[in-house]
């Protein structure tokens, strides 16, 4: 592909009830444009990710508000699709630098969620289920819970097992200065914290953040630089909107189709990758893609997670979320897949300090929408 | 959300699920509800295997010993959600252990 990220930059995550989503969009834009080193005059278009302005804010048509705000009369459109809407909106980024309709355009993930209740934060997400999950009263812990209770049924999985996940995040987290939460969490903290939905508890669960992260893109080789890094795949796949049209309730059959796509668009597979960020919500869904990635075959993963085997300084092929993921580093829905795409950069780039992973040359980034429905796999390399 | 056209659409595909019988594949229990469901919380939710096809349903006049995989359930007429502003009742199927 000829698309590269040429500047990557996020805000802090976390309950920010003093800054409005507008203030967080320009605060993550212009210092990915700074890190480009451009000027706004230079983006050609606007993408957009998020998925709660209108249910939660009352505010559509996202892209010509951003695009206002940044001072811009250029194409500018909302890409929404769940909690994948961020890496939807990097996917069609791409796409659009590789139509060749643009050459540098740039891509906003923006979610403001902890002005609203939790209660209707819940029911706001259900959006991303099906009219028959929202009868039933099911949440997305609900849906994962089933997910969780399948996979443990067949593989074993305990929930120590999945605490280890938050435990490795909140210490990935413990060392990113823009994550949500930086303390150190333990086994027991986490299986004696509140049910949220059996199996899982609070600590089980990614939290509900605002923030914004954002990318540039170019084609331009004269805006390139050492510290561009490559786009080597953008896969996106689909599978039914609720868990009950599903062929399996131990695999998310999106995250592997996407993948395999991704690889072989990459030229690389599953043992090529040294870092990647996955989509965590819950500390089941890590497990889950692990496996569906190909890092682990399926039942493997969670034991390798304990012994820490994708920790940060003890990992043995692969550092997993190395921002915190979702977990650790919060998931401010829209904002998220963004994100991810921000922390391999720096990872690639060996610019990402306290969690840099050693000799990092292809990143691996992984967003999911709704209960697994959809799947997006970005690799991104030096070159 | 909810609105009297919807409800009113979505009466066959309940009535044509009433007394379908099927077994619980996978199962929790919601401690954390989304708005509308507040009165009822802490409620199981399940995913039932019934004849051909599966259904994501709430569980209703179930004890703690139903709540297992391969528990045997009926699916039932019963109010879903509560009620808003218009007055509307929304009715759906839930799933009873037998």
């Amino acid at each position: 592909m000829k698309t590269q990220v040429i500047g990557a930059s996020t805000t802090k995550f976390g309950e920010l009830w003093d800054v409005s989503p507008r203030t967080l969009a320009k605060e993550a834009v212009s210092s990915a444009l700074k890190d480009a080193g451009i000027d706004m005059e230079h983006i050609q278009a606007v993408f957009v990710g998020n998925m709660l302005s209108g249910m939660l804010g009352g505010q559509e048509h996202l892209g010509a508000f951003f695009a206002d705000e940044f001072g811009l009369r250029v194409p500018a459109l909302k890409i929404e699709g769940a909690c994948a809407s961020g890496g939807l909106a990097v996917h069609t980024g791409v796409l659009a630098i590789e139509s060749g309709q643009y050459d540098t355009v740039v891509v906003l993930g923006v979610e403001k969620m902890t002005d609203h209740s939790p209660e209707d934060v819940a029911r706001a997400l259900m959006g991303a289920g099906s009219e028959e999950e929202r009868f039933s009263g099911a949440t997305f812990p609900g849906l994962y819970a089933i997910l969780a209770r399948s996979h443990m049924d067949k593989y074993g999985t305990t929930e120590e097992q999945m605490a280890s996940v938050a435990v490795k995040n909140h210490y990935h987290a413990s060392l990113n200065p823009n994550a949500q939460f930086r303390s150190l969490l333990t086994v027991s903290q986490i299986l004696k914290s509140s049910k949220i939905a059996d199996p899982l508890k609070l600590l089980d669960c990614s939290p509900i953040t605002d923030g914004a992260s954002a990318v540039i893109l170019s084609s331009d080789k004269k805006k390139m630089s050492k510290r561009s890094i490559g786009v080597l795949a953008s896969s996106v796949a689909t599978d039914s909107l609720g868990l009950s049209k599903r062929k399996s309730l131990t695999e998310l059959l999106a995250t592997q189709s996407a993948s395999e796509r991704a690889y072989q668009q990459a030229g690389v597979d599953a043992m090529d990758i040294d870092v990647a960020e996955v989509h965590d919500c819950f500390t089941i869904a890590e497990i889950l893609a692990m496996e569906d990635l190909g890092f682990y075959k399926k039942g493997l993963a969670a034991s390798a997670v304990v012994e820490g085997e994708t920790t940060l300084g003890t990992q043995k092929r692969i550092a997993i979320n190395p921002s915190g993921g979702l977990k650790g580093c919060g998931h401010p829905v829209g904002a998220t897949g963004v994100k991810q795409i921000v922390e391999i950069v720096e990872q690639l780039r060996g610019a990402a300090g306290k969690r840099q992973v050693a000799n990092a040359n292809i990143g691996l980034a992984h967003n999911v929408g709704g209960s697994g429905a959809t799947a997006v796999v970005h690799i991104l390399g030096k070159l | 959300m909810i609105s009297p056209v919807k409800i009113w659409r979505n009466q066959k595909k309940i009535s044509s699920l009433r007394g379908s019988e099927g077994v619980i594949v996978s199962w929790t229990m919601i401690r954390v509800p989304p708005s509308g469901f507040s009165s009822q919380a802490p409620y199981p939710v399940a995913l039932i295997q019934l004849n051909e096809t599966r259904i994501v349903c709430q569980l209703v006049d179930w004890d703690p010993e139903c709540l297992r995989v391969g528990q045997k359930v009926v699916l039932v007429i019963r109010r879903v959600i509560e009620s808003p502003d218009d007055g509307v009742i929304p009715y759906g199927v839930k799933a009873k252990p037998v």
